[in-house]
C-alpha cells in the first residue's frame, strides 16, 4: 500500500514505510521498534530536549534526533548499539546530577521516568558533581513546583502554549540553573485554567497537585476505573484511581483522577473534582424511605430534573412519565431541542454536523455566544491546536472579553448582550452572502450588535482563503428567546456551505436526555425534583434532598457528547443504597424487572452495555419539507444596566464539582473589571449583594485588570441544586447591586 | 539445571559418627533378663537419685515462664517495633511505603498526608499480625532503618484486630532513651562504612 509520498526506510533492518509527515520516531513506535525517550509527548511538537531519542545512521557522521528527524529514501537507521548505549548512559548520568534522592518521599516514585531510564541504562554511580544552587519550592495555588527534582525536559511548557494554551509557564534559561518560571512575573499563583495537565505530563515529580501531595504511594492505587468525566459535554475519557479510604476504614475513596496524557488533555474541573461521591443515608436502606419516594412519584404531577443524568435514568424517567402520566420539565434540554427542530427544519439534518475533531484541523473557526474556555475545555484546546498547527484564524465571538484566550484568537468581537440574533444574521450574511440573499437590514443590526460591518468584512475575506471551517454555537445561543429563529440561520449556513457547525451543549449529556425525553414546557401541581429542587427532592447530591441516590461516579451508564458519541460511565466508588432503577420496579411493576439501570441501554440504543464501544449517533437526513428560511429579524432587544454573567469557574463547573473540592463558599466572588467597578460604585474586596430569579447572592467583589466591559462574572455552583435552574436561562441577567455596609 | 540434579540422592561420604546402640532382645529369655536388671537392678534409683539431689541442692532448670523468660537473639523476628532518631526524637518512618509493597503476606497498610511543615508524616501504620508471617522482609527493605523486628513474642489479645497499629509500635517519646541503636534483622552490617562508594565532589 506504498504510495507515493511514502518513504522506504530500514530500522535496525526491517523495511518500514514512512507516511508523509511521519518522523524516525513515529514509524518506529508504530512498528513495535523501541526508541527510548524523556521528553517526547504525542501531542505536541517535538520538543527535543532530551537527547535520548538519538539513532545512527549508516554512512552518515554523529547521530541525529529521530523524534524530529523525516526519514530519507532508503537511509538505514540503527537504534541501539554499544556506542549509543554509552551516549545514552552518560545523558542519564546528567540528569542525575544532585537529583535529590528522595525517592521514598517523593509524589510520583514508582511511576517516574527518570527512575525507569535509570534502572534500564543501569546507572549505579554518578561521575559528575556541580555546586548547587539554592532552588525554593514554589506553591503555585492547586500546582507546587520544586525545581531542584525539575529535569529541564519542557514537556509541561510545551503542553501549556501548544495543547491547552494558557501559556502561563516558561523555561527561563540560565545553564545550571535554569527552571521553568511563570510567565507573568509579577505574580505569585498561576494565572491560567488550572487545568493541571503540567502535572500529567511532568515525568518526574518536579510539578505536583498539592491535593494529592503525600496522600498515598502512587503503587498502592492498584484499582483503576475507566470511566469518563461528567462535568461537561465533552465526556473526556478519565481514570480513577481507587483504595481503601484510611488503615482503619475498608471504604473505597478517589484518591486522584488521571488521563491519557499522551494524546490527550483534560480540565481542572475533571482533574480534581472527583470527590463527589454520595454516600447513602441509612435510613435510605429502610422501607419505609422507600414507600415514601414511591409515594411522591404517585402523588406528583411533575417531575423536574436537568440533563447532569445517564441516558438510562433519563429513559427510566421517560418510562415513568407514560406509566404515571407525569409532566417531564428541563428547561435547558427543552430549549436544545426546540433548537434542534428548528436547525432540522431548515438544515435538513437532525444534529449540527461539527466534530471537535473538525476544529482542530479548521483554518478558520468562529466562536459565538459561549465562554468557551469553561463551557468545554476540550473544545478550546483544539482550538488552540488549530492556531498552534494549522494558523487557524480564530473569531471569539462574546460580550465578555476573554484574556486568557489571547494568545490563539486573532478578532475579538464582543457584541452586545441579547443581540445574538443579529449576530448569526450578520454572520449567516457574511458567510453566506454569495450564495442567498437574506432580508437584513445590516446597517441597523450591525449598529444594534456593535458588530462593526469591516469586523465580517475580515470574517468574509479570510473564509474565502479557508477551506476547512467551523463555526462554534454556545449556550448562550439556545437559550436565548430567539432560539429557534438563530437555529434556522445555522441551520441554512450548515446546508449552503462548506462550514461545519459545532453545537456546544451546556451540560454533560444534554444531547442525550433531549434525544430521549418527551419534555413538558411548564412544570405545575405537586413536583418530585430530580437533582433539582422540588416539594419532593431525589438527588445525588452529598446529603442534599430526601431521597438519595448514586451520584455519577457511583453508577454504570451512558452520555453523549459534544461528538454525538455514546460515552460510557463506570462504577469507582460503591453506592450501598438504591437507585432511580429500584424505584421504578416497584412504580412500573413490569414482569420483566431489571435489576440494574444498564439494562435500559439495550432498550436506548439497541446494544448491551457490556458490548457497548465507539457508539456514534449518525446525523439523520429528514425528508419532508426541510426548506424553511430564517425569519425576518424585528427589533433586538437591548440590556442596560448593570449586567453578570452566570458562569462557571475554571475548576467549579457545577455543584459536584463544587463539594468535591471542599470550595469555601464564603469566598465565591463576583469578577468584574475596574470599568465594572467604577459603573458601579464599588472596589475590590467590597460586599456585595443582588438577586437572580428572586436567589439571593452575597458576594464578595473582586477586580479583576485582565477582565474589560461592564459586564462581571457571577458563579453560581455554590448554590445548590438551584444553580442548574440558574445556569439554564439566558445567562446574562441584569441585576441591581448593593454594596453591603460592614 | 536439570531435574536430575535435583532427584540425585546420593548424598557422597559424610562426616556421620554412628551410634551404638545395642540390640533389641528377641528371644523370651533375653526379654526377662532386660527386665529383672533394669527393675530390680539399681537403674531404677539412678533416675530417682539426681532428681532428689538436684532438689536438695535446689538446682533447678525449668524456667519459670512467664514470670521468668529466656533471652532472644537480636536477630530473631518477632512484633515490629517502629523506631524513633535517637537524637532528635523525630520518627524515623518517611512513610516511602516500601514496606507496604514489599510484604508477601499483604498486611501492611499506612496512612500518609502533609504535616505543617509540608513534609511527609505517616498519620497511621498498622501490621495485621494475624495475617503476617514474620519473613522479616519489611525491616530489611526499610531505608531508614525505621521499622525493626523487636523481641516481643507474646501475641496475646482478646481481637485480631488488636494487632496492631502505630501507637502500638512506635517508641514512646519518653522512652526513647532507652531505645537502642538497633543491632538485629535489617540493621547495616558492621563493615558498612567499607561499603560506600563516595559521589564526586568539586567544591
Amino acid at each position: 500500500m506504498k504510495t507515493k509520498k511514502d518513504i522506504k526506510f530500514f530500522i535496525n533492518d526491517r523495511e518500514v514505510v514512512a507516511k508523509a509527515g511521519e518522523t524516525i520516531l513515529n514509524v518506529a513506535r508504530r512498528e513495535n521498534i523501541y526508541i527510548p525517550t524523556m521528553c517526547y509527548l504525542e501531542k505536541v511538537n517535538p520538543i527535543a530536549s532530551c537527547r535520548l531519542c538519538l539513532v545512527d545512521v549508516e554512512g552518515s557522521k554523529g547521530s541525529i534526533l529521530s523524534c524530529q528527524t523525516k526519514p530519507t529514501e532508503n537511509i538505514r537507521v540503527k537504534t541501539d548499539s554499544a556506542h549509543l548505549y554509552k551516549q545514552r548512559q552518560n545523558i542519564m548520568k546528567l540528569y542525575d546530577v544532585n537529583h535529590p534522592l528522595e525517592c521514598g518521599v517523593c509524589d510520583k516514585s514508582g511511576a517516574c521516568d527518570l527512575q525507569n531510564k535509570n534502572i534500564e541504562f543501569g546507572i549505579d554511580c554518578q561521575d559528575f558533581a556541580v555546586k548547587e544552587p539554592h532552588r525554593k519550592i514554589e506553591n503555585w495555588g492547586k500546582i507546587q513546583y520544586d525545581p531542584s527534582l525539575c529535569i529541564l525536559c519542557e514537556k509541561c511548557v510545551s503542553t501549556c502554549n501548544q495543547a491547552i494554551g494558557d501559556d502561563a509557564i516558561e523555561l527561563k534559561f540560565g545553564g545550571y540553573s535554569s527552571s521553568v518560571f511563570l510567565k507573568n512575573k509579577n505574580s505569585k499563583t498561576l494565572e491560567c485554567s488550572t487545568c493541571g495537565e503540567c502535572i500529567a505530563v511532568c515525568p518526574v515529580g518536579a510539578l505536583i497537585s498539592t491535593d494529592f501531595k503525600y496522600s498515598s504511594n502512587i503503587w498502592e492505587l492498584n484499582k483503576i476505573i475507566p470511566s469518563i468525566c461528567s462535568h461537561c459535554s465533552a465526556g473526556c475519557e478519565i481514570n480513577y484511581e481507587v483504595k481503601h479510604s484510611s488503615t482503619l476504614n475498608h471504604e473505597s475513596k478517589i484518591y486522584r483522577v488521571t488521563n491519557d496524557f499522551e494524546n490527550s488533555s483534560i480540565c481542572g474541573a475533571g482533574r480534581f473534582g472527583f470527590n463527589f461521591a454520595n454516600n447513602p443515608h441509612e435510613s435510605n436502606l429502610k422501607n419505609k424511605k422507600f414507600d415514601e419516594v414511591v409515594n411522591a412519584l404517585k402523588k406528583a404531577e411533575t417531575i423536574i430534573f436537568n440533563s447532569q443524568i445517564t441516558n438510562e435514568e433519563a429513559f427510566i424517567l421517560q418510562k415513568l412519565k407514560e406509566k404515571l402520566g407525569l409532566k417531564l420539565v428541563n428547561y435547558e434540554a427543552l430549549n436544545l431541542q426546540k433548537f434542534l427542530n428548528a436547525f432540522g427544519r431548515s438544515s435538513g439534518e437532525t444534529l449540527p454536523n461539527g466534530k471537535i475533531e473538525d476544529v482542530e484541523n479548521a483554518d478558520q473557526i468562529i466562536v459565538v455566544g459561549s465562554r468557551i474556555i469553561v463551557e468545554n475545555p476540550i473544545v478550546r484546546y483544539a482550538m488552540t491546536k488549530a492556531f498552534k498547527n494549522n494558523r487557524a484564524f480564530i473569531t471569539y465571538m462574546h460580550p465578555v472579553y476573554e484574556h486568557l484566550l489571547h494568545n490563539v484568537v486573532r478578532q475579538f468581537i464582543r457584541y452586545e448582550v441579547g443581540t445574538e440574533e443579529g449576530v448569526i444574521a450578520l454572520l449567516a450574511e457574511a458567510l453566506l452572502g454569495q450564495v442567498l440573499k437574506f432580508d437584513l437590514d445590516v446597517g441597523y443590526v450591525s449598529g444594534e450588535t456593535n458588530v462593526g460591518e469591516e469586523e465580517l468584512e475580515k470574517i468574509f475575506s479570510i473564509g474565502k482563503k479557508s477551506k476547512k471551517r467551523v463555526l462554534i454555537i454556545g449556550s448562550d445561543l439556545i437559550a436565548h428567546v430567539k432560539r429557534e429563529n438563530i437555529a434556522r440561520f445555522l441551520g441554512v449556513i450548515q446546508k449552503f456551505s462548506n462550514i461545519r457547525i459545532l453545537l456546544v451543549p451546556e451540560e454533560s449529556n444534554s444531547l442525550g436526555v433531549a434525544k430521549i425525553c418527551q419534555l413538558d414546557e411548564k412544570e405545575s401541581g405537586n413536583t418530585v425534583g430530580y437533582n433539582m429542587n422540588g416539594n419532593y427532592i431525589i438527588s445525588s447530591l452529598k446529603n442534599i434532598g430526601n431521597f438519595y441516590i448514586p451520584a455519577l461516579n457511583q453508577q454504570e451508564g451512558t452520555f453523549i457528547n459534544i461528538d454525538q458519541k455514546v460515552k460510557k460511565l463506570n462504577v469507582a466508588v460503591p453506592f450501598n443504597g438504591l437507585s432511580l432503577n429500584d424505584i421504578a420496579n416497584k412504580i412500573l411493576n413490569d414482569k420483566n424487572k431489571k435489576q440494574n439501570t444498564i439494562e435500559y441501554t439495550k432498550n436506548i440504543f439497541g446494544i448491551d452495555f457490556d458490548s457497548l464501544e465507539n457508539m456514534q449517533i449518525e446525523s439523520q437526513e429528514i425528508e419532508i419539507d426541510c426548506n424553511e428560511m430564517p425569519h425576518e429579524i424585528s427589533k433586538l432587544p437591548t440590556f442596560d444596566g448593570t449586567l453578570v454573567y452566570n458562569s462557571r469557574t475554571f475548576l467549579e463547573f457545577n455543584p459536584f464539582s463544587a463539594i468535591s473540592q471542599n470550595v469555601n463558599i464564603n469566598e465565591t466572588v463576583l469578577i468584574g473589571s475596574e470599568q465594572f467597578a467604577t459603573a458601579g460604585k464599588i472596589s475590590d474586596g467590597d460586599e456585595v449583594e443582588f438577586e437572580i430569579l428572586g436567589e439571593k447572592f452575597r458576594r464578595k467583589f473582586k477586580i479583576d485588570r485582565n477582565m474589560r466591559g461592564v459586564i462581571a462574572l457571577n458563579p453560581v455552583f455554590d448554590k445548590s441544586l438551584k444553580s442548574y435552574l440558574l445556569s439554564s436561562i439566558y445567562k446574562f441577567q441584569k441585576v441591581k447591586i448593593v454594596k453591603v455596609a460592614i | 539445571m536439570s531435574l536430575d540434579a535435583f532427584k540425585n540422592r546420593n548424598i557422597g561420604s559424610q562426616n556421620y559418627v554412628p551410634v551404638n546402640i545395642e540390640s533389641y532382645p528377641t528371644t523370651g529369655w533375653d526379654k526377662f533378663k532386660q527386665v529383672v536388671k533394669r527393675g530390680i537392678g539399681k537403674e531404677l534409683f539412678v533416675g530417682l537419685w539426681v532428681v532428689l539431689r538436684e532438689m536438695l541442692k535446689f538446682k533447678i532448670h525449668t524456667v519459670q515462664y512467664p514470670s521468668e523468660v529466656l533471652p532472644i537473639g537480636p536477630r530473631y523476628r518477632a512484633v515490629h517495633k517502629l523506631l524513633r532518631l535517637l537524637e532528635s526524637g523525630n520518627e524515623r518512618c518517611i512513610g516511602c511505603g516500601l514496606c507496604e509493597k514489599i510484604c508477601v503476606a499483604d498486611c501492611i497498610r499506612m496512612d500518609t498526608r502533609v504535616d505543617e511543615n509540608s513534609r511527609k508524616e505517616v498519620v497511621e501504620y498498622s501490621i495485621n499480625l494475624g495475617r503476617c508471617i514474620f519473613c522479616g522482609y519489611c525491616a530489611e527493605v526499610c531505608p531508614e532503618l525505621a521499622i525493626v523486628h523487636g523481641s516481643r513474642y507474646e501475641n496475646v489479645s482478646e481481637q485480631r484486630a488488636h494487632f496492631v497499629i502505630k501507637d502500638d509500635m512506635l517508641t514512646p517519646i519518653d522512652f526513647l532513651k532507652q531505645q537502642k541503636e538497633f543491632p538485629g534483622f535489617g540493621a547495616l552490617s558492621p563493615n558498612a562504612d567499607q561499603l560506600v562508594k563516595k559521589t564526586p565532589l568539586a567544591y
